[in-house]
């Protein structure tokens, strides 16, 4: 048969038209694969050689430079290095991606076509730019915060604080699950305006923490702003409250070797490794309401620990009878039967989606001394169990769409079949198009895959003077020296993404 | 009816510009070259259209007020500029800096008064910004114009009020502008322009 007198009906050469745009378009590695060299370089302890890789990626020579060209993964590879530049304590580059990359997920957000939406379900999971999930918008916020303060840049950190609280009330108002992981930026966002002076908004901030929270150590700040601010709540009251009874009851005799052993959100954060000194909650509760008194601004020292790293999406194929099960809420009836059909008919076997990857990072335990003596870390969210949590609920839509691509390949496969009048061209044609279209399916496995598994929070006051502060975290060890004035104040931060 | 080889073409056709289009690269411009450039807002920061707006709103306010008719009896007091406080949600410190050399400009040319500008003055500077930064009131703000030497200060802060709501953000922006005098720490002057972007 010649080809080049072999009928084509017009419906086909539509068909083969939307299998080379995808292709074109969408058929490239996801974004897991591209990023996997630079973790690898975070879990061999090497975050300047990941930094490397990821500026590599953006086509820039330097941390220096911010890219200047946007593409679909660009504003996730820039808060990729945001982290790693965390980390190499370059907190002023940190900030800057952070923020362009604030300002990139809101436009986007808001500017995400209904073409994108229809390309997820015919072409490709990853298609459009990236649309952060409600999380790690919060945690953009958060953690920029961290390198505000961290650099003692206070109208930074505020600015930083208004953005977060925005995201937070909307989240809130629309009873989004992930308004849970706003607890250590609720809490920042209360040190910041406390250290401003701005006293009232601090303690709204310390109230908010508490929703979320279990914050022993916001005993003595709010103690010392409800003396001069005028800002109150049912949470602050019954912290207080709270703290006074545990004050009462420590001090009795009987009571001297009670331990609550709930301070820690995440129970790992903050025990001492040498078993030397368990510190008991209460104790250090009284110890700090006897230094924050109304009187004096407390002198005091605040460390932000960012260690491990969340689990990164990456690409798995599970057979289509066990999607079928998962995403069968998501399917409507009509393309469940046509799932079915083609399952059984053998058409196709196998689904491939964004998982999460297994947890096979060691978390290790973190530890603070302050002038030598080791002090009890407060655990203040596990992103790790929280990024697991808000994925599970999403899970069963992404099987689903998965699953709606695969139909809409057999279905776009049988036209092209039935679109040319000859059986053998017309088998390539059906294989052709739905190899081309399963080529240019990627998995979606973009997320923030540099966000620390665990933050955790030490909040001391101290006596004005010099004192040395001693941070380790995943093997990694920290010493700062630092010298402060009658109610000054101190952050020290360390990130290990590893 | 088509034939593989014009399909063939024409896919190429097809697919070489919508990649040719895909990969343009961006270009230089200048603003009077590209009607309008200058007009279309980027995003809900301030930019230079926004800053004009309100700081001309300001600056035509204070020249009309009494704090000028007062400079006018005086014997063209000495007046420094401080920095603008951001109290917004949005970064746009440096914005703000640049409007301090507007101010003085807008400040030398009335006539009233002598400027003495704090970028002579960096350690000043960087001081008065970082205390802008913690917490400070007006005292503090009446104590660094007597440092300075300077008989009155013009300083000022912007405000946001932000929302976000199904798919849209709004900006409102206010701006105020304050005359203070360094000997008694009392506002002479005082206005707010106000201003609002948004993401629709």
């Amino acid at each position: 048969m010649n080809s080049q007198l072999l009928i084509v009906r017009p419906s086909s050469q539509r068909v083969y038209l939307l299998c080379a745009v995808a292709l074109l378009f969408f058929g490239c590695a996801g974004h897991s694969a591209k990023t996997l060299q630079a973790r690898a370089a975070l879990d061999a302890g090497t975050p300047e050689k990941a930094v490397a890789l990821l500026n590599k990626e953006l086509k820039v020579k330097s941390s220096a430079e911010l890219p200047t060209k946007e593409k679909k993964d660009t504003t996730l590879l820039v808060l990729d290095r945001a982290m790693i530049l965390q980390q190499l304590a370059d907190y002023k580059n940190s900030s800057r991606d952070l923020q362009y990359s604030d300002k990139s997920i809101e436009i986007l957000d808001l500017s995400r076509k209904a073409t994108d939406e229809i390309g997820k379900y015919l072409f490709s999971d990853d298609v459009g730019p990236y649309k952060a999930p409600p999380y790690e918008k919060l945690m953009i916020n958060t953690v920029n915060m961290m390198n505000y303060i961290t650099i003692r840049q206070l109208s930074g950190a505020r600015v930083e604080a208004r953005r977060f609280s925005i995201l937070r009330k909307y989240l809130k108002d629309n009873n989004n699950s992930a308004v849970t992981m706003g607890a250590p930026g609720s809490y920042l966002a209360g040190f910041v305006f406390e250290k401003s002076g701005k006293t009232d908004e601090a303690l709204r901030y310390y109230d908010e923490a508490l929703e979320h929270g279990d914050f022993k150590s916001l005993v003595g700040p709010v103690r010392y702003l409800q003396g001069i601010g005028s800002y109150s709540s049912d949470r602050l009251t019954a912290l207080l409250q709270h703290a006074a009874a545990s004050s009462a009851t420590d001090n009795s005799p009987e009571a001297t070797q009670a331990t609550e052993g709930t301070e820690n959100m995440t129970p790992e954060a903050g025990a001492d490794p040498s078993g030397t000194n368990s510190t008991a909650e209460s104790t250090a509760a009284t110890d700090e309401l006897a230094k924050f008194s109304i009187a004096n601004r407390p002198t005091e020292i605040l460390v932000i620990l960012n260690y491990g790293r969340v689990p990164a999406k990456i690409a798995k194929r599970i057979p289509i009878g066990l999607a079928l099960t998962l995403g069968t809420l998501y399917f409507s009836p009509s393309m469940g039967k046509q799932a079915s059909q083609l399952a059984a008919q053998g058409l196709v076997t196998w689904i491939n989606f964004p998982d999460l990857e297994p947890e096979t990072r060691k978390i290790l335990t973190p530890s603070v001394k302050l002038d030598g003596q080791y002090q009890t870390l407060e655990g203040a969210l596990n992103v790790a169990d929280e990024t697991r949590a808000q994925y599970e609920e999403e899970k069963g839509k992404i099987i689903a769409s998965a699953g709606i691509r695969m139909v809409t390949r057999a279905a776009i496969g049988q036209g092209a079949k039935a679109a040319i009048n000859d059986p053998i061209w017309g088998l390539v044609a059906s294989l052709g198009s739905q190899a081309a279209l399963a080529a240019a399916d990627t998995p979606d496995t973009r997320s923030w895959a540099t966000l620390p598994a665990r933050i955790a929070f030490l909040r001391i006051p101290v006596t004005p003077g010099k004192h040395q502060v001693e941070v380790q975290a995943q093997g990694q060890t920290m010493v700062i020296d630092v010298d402060l004035k009658p109610g000054g104040w101190k952050a020290v931060m360390l990130t290990v993404l590893r | 009816m088509f034939t593989i080889k014009r399909i063939t073409i024409l896919g190429a056709l097809v697919g070489a510009s919508l990649f040719a289009s895909a990969c343009g690269s961006p270009r230089a411009v200048r603003g009077e070259d590209v009607a309008g450039l200058d007009d279309q807002a980027m995003g809900t920061g301030l930019d230079q259209r926004d800053l004009k707006k309100l700081l001309s709103e300001n600056m035509t306010a204070m020249q009309s007020s009494a704090v000028v008719k007062r400079w006018e009896g005086e014997d063209s007091p000495i007046v420094s500029v401080l920095p603008i406080r951001n109290e917004t949600s949005e970064h746009i410190e440096s914005a703000l800096d640049a409007l301090i050399s507007d101010i003085e400009t807008t400040l030398v040319n009335g006539g009233h008064v002598t400027v003495k500008s704090l970028e002579q003055q960096p350690q000043m500077m960087a001081l008065v910004k970082q205390q802008q930064g913690e917490a400070y009131d007006q005292g503090t703000v009446a104590n660094w114009g007597k440092q300075l030497g300077v008989q009155y200060v013009v300083t000022g802060k912007v405000f946001t009020t932000d929302e976000k709501f199904d798919g849209e953000r709004r900006v409102q922006y206010y701006m105020f502008i304050q005359v203070l005098e360094v000997a008694t720490g009392a506002i002479r002057f005082q206005n707010k322009a106000e201003l609002t972007k948004a993401i629709i």
